[in-house]
């Protein structure tokens, strides 16, 4: 065959390069350039320098936000890693180690991915709701009816109901995830283990946890990076960019929608002169500390990566 | 397989037990609250509101009638059909190419070709939304469901390394046989290479299209006229006020959730392997 084409792999990786290098390298490049400016997307463009991040670390007000946002972001972030991962791994070993119906079980508490972000908001307030909810009827029928509210509106529960949402929405994701890393474990080294009498959590801690490692590194950092970039919950559960009463449910990616697009609430929104310069300082911030967390991530799986080698 | 289950099963002891206690209670939890849902959709607005735990009077479809007679349903439906399959074919076919480029030829500079469509990992569409809007403003596609296709379809890292590593992995006689045919460069991908990657391609086709289904953040900045608005951008208007639109909220949500799960039950084995796929040694 006479070769037609000399670089083949051009042509085929062309297409892609180009909506990859408009859609998702260049916004990261172009956000850098515009957070050097005062511009509002309209009007007038003028070159500030760093300035927004100076204001953006001084100024008392936006700084508060920011780092309550930050606050209720790593809030998500650090109940994920102390409480959804061990749950988790725990369910992805009961059904790993295959009881009767465990694929039921599996499928039932993996269905909640498939729901839309305000259905399964809108849920929790069937559920929790002051007046409609679930919860205040049950509590009533088992004599708690004192104790009854509206769980919604009490905003030092906000970010943990969050949470909970995330948590009942994604919880089956890194679920399947352990179960597929533990499948990859040979049957031979569990039943020797088991035949020298090391108990269901014995085995759980000697055998599984050192298979899996890798994995909950891996789901670490993906929760880390969805933390800081999660919007719809608390986006819909205020309202608006808000972020809810004190800012209870505000959260990272929420600080920077309103800085970039304005609040707009039922209450009338503001939007500031200097929406896409402040916007794309706020968006730096963050690339800046996923990138940094990412980087460590990389530079600890590459060391283990030599060491097995 | 079957030794496997036999050592697992045996000796849970108590905890054990408890814990699987827990986890069906869970999960019943969880699919009671379809259910409920779901009963509430066929009742009026304000027996849900005000006789919420009373006995049942009126039970009918009146509030899925009324969705799609009176609040265009299959509007935000049609919408959100154009858009899932949109991104969908043209994110399948850069991702495969791009993937198919990098995993088939020896160049230089192949590994940094790898890197550099791994780093949207990092870097979610979101953040980028400030230059992106300049980008669509420009284009005029404010407004047009072209804008979220465009930059979902754009999304090709988990895709193409997916795709990049099964393509590695492909003897190379397959191709040189193709070759050999008298196929070209391009045929012997599309017609030869392209269709084996069918499990993966599925694969990428179950999270991406659950991610670009559900999707809120990009349509809530671009789509902002009522007529070229998405399912869950119909439904968190009604949810934002269910003191008014209660019916409509419950019939809205179930409507677009249980045809889903149903599918995902039929065909969970597939779907759930489908999902871990681009796990597997992450």
């Amino acid at each position: 065959m006479k070769k037609r084409k000399k670089r083949p792999y051009l042509w085929f990786m062309l297409p892609g390069f180009i909506f990859y290098a408009i859609f998702v390298v260049y916004p990261i490049i172009s956000a850098g350039q515009l957070s050097l400016y005062h511009w509002n997307g309209i009007g007038e463009k003028v070159f500030v320098g760093i300035q927004n991040y100076v204001d953006l670390f001084s100024d008392e007000q936006l700084m508060g936000e920011m780092f309550n946002a930050l606050k209720n972001s790593l809030t998500i972030f650090a109940l994920t890693v102390l409480i959804q991962i061990p749950v988790q791994l725990i369910m992805a070993y009961i059904i790993f180690s295959k009881s009767k119906g465990s694929n039921v079980l599996q499928v039932a508490i993996f269905s909640p991915q498939f729901i839309s972000t305000p259905v399964i908001v809108f849920i929790f307030t069937l559920l929790f709701d002051g007046n409609v909810g679930v919860v205040n009827k049950v509590m009533e029928m088992i004599g708690l009816g004192e104790y009854t509210r509206s769980w919604l509106g009490i905003p030092e529960l906000g970010i943990y109901i969050i949470w909970a949402m995330i948590t009942w929405a994604g919880i089956g994701v890194g679920m399947m995830y352990f179960i597929s890393a533990m499948k990859m474990m040979g049957a031979d080294c569990l039943e020797s283990a088991y035949l020298e009498g090391a108990g269901f959590w014995k085995r759980l801690w000697y055998i599984i946890l050192p298979q899996v490692k890798m994995t909950i590194v891996n789901i670490i950092l993906i929760g880390y990076i969805f933390s800081m970039t999660v919007f719809d919950y608390s986006y819909i559960m205020g309202g608006g960019a808000s972020g809810g009463t004190n800012g209870s449910i505000d959260v990272m990616a929420l600080f920077f929608y309103r800085m970039a697009f304005g609040d707009n609430n039922p209450l009338g929104g503001k939007i500031s002169t200097n929406s896409v310069g402040m916007g794309t300082t706020v968006a730096c911030v963050l690339f800046a500390m996923i990138f940094v967390v990412a980087l460590i991530q990389i530079l600890i799986t590459g060391r283990r990566r030599k060491d097995n080698a | 397989m079957r030794d496997q289950r036999d050592v697992m099963s045996k000796h849970h002891g108590k905890v054990a037990f408890i814990v699987k206690i827990l986890l069906w209670f869970y999960a019943a939890c969880t699919m009671f609250v379809l259910v409920y849902m779901t009963y509430q959709s066929l009742r009026p607005r304000r027996d849900v509101l005000s006789k919420t735990f009373g006995v049942p009077e009126t039970l009918n479809l009146d509030n899925y009638i009324e969705l799609f007679t009176e609040e265009h349903f299959l509007r935000y439906f049609g919408n959100s059909v154009l858009i899932l399959v949109l991104s969908l074919v043209l994110l399948i076919a850069l991702s495969s190419m791009t993937a198919y480029g990098i995993a088939r030829y020896r160049f230089k500079g192949k590994s940094f070709c790898r890197a550099f469509f791994l780093l949207g990992m990092m870097f979610p569409a979101q953040l980028g939304v400030v230059p992106i809007f300049q980008i669509m403003k420009n284009l005029g596609l404010v407004n047009n469901q072209l804008s979220v296709v465009l930059v979902s379809a754009a999304n090709i890292s988990m895709p193409v390394f997916m795709l990049t590593n099964f393509f590695e992995g492909l003897p190379q006689e397959i191709y040189e046989a193709a070759v050999i045919d008298g196929a070209g460069e391009f045929t012997a991908f599309r017609k030869v290479m392209f269709p084996m990657a069918t499990p993966v391609i599925f694969a990428v086709c179950i999270t991406n299209s659950v991610t670009i289904w559900n999707q809120f953040f990009l349509p809530l900045i671009f789509l902002q006229t009522d007529s070229v608005k998405t399912i869950p951008q119909l439904i968190s208007k009604y949810t934002s006020n269910i003191i008014n639109s209660m019916d409509m909220a419950t019939a809205s949500s179930a409507l677009s959730t249980i045809p889903i799960l149903i599918l995902f039950f039929i065909f969970s084995n597939k779907i759930l392997d489908g999902v871990t796929a681009g796990a597997v040694k992450g």
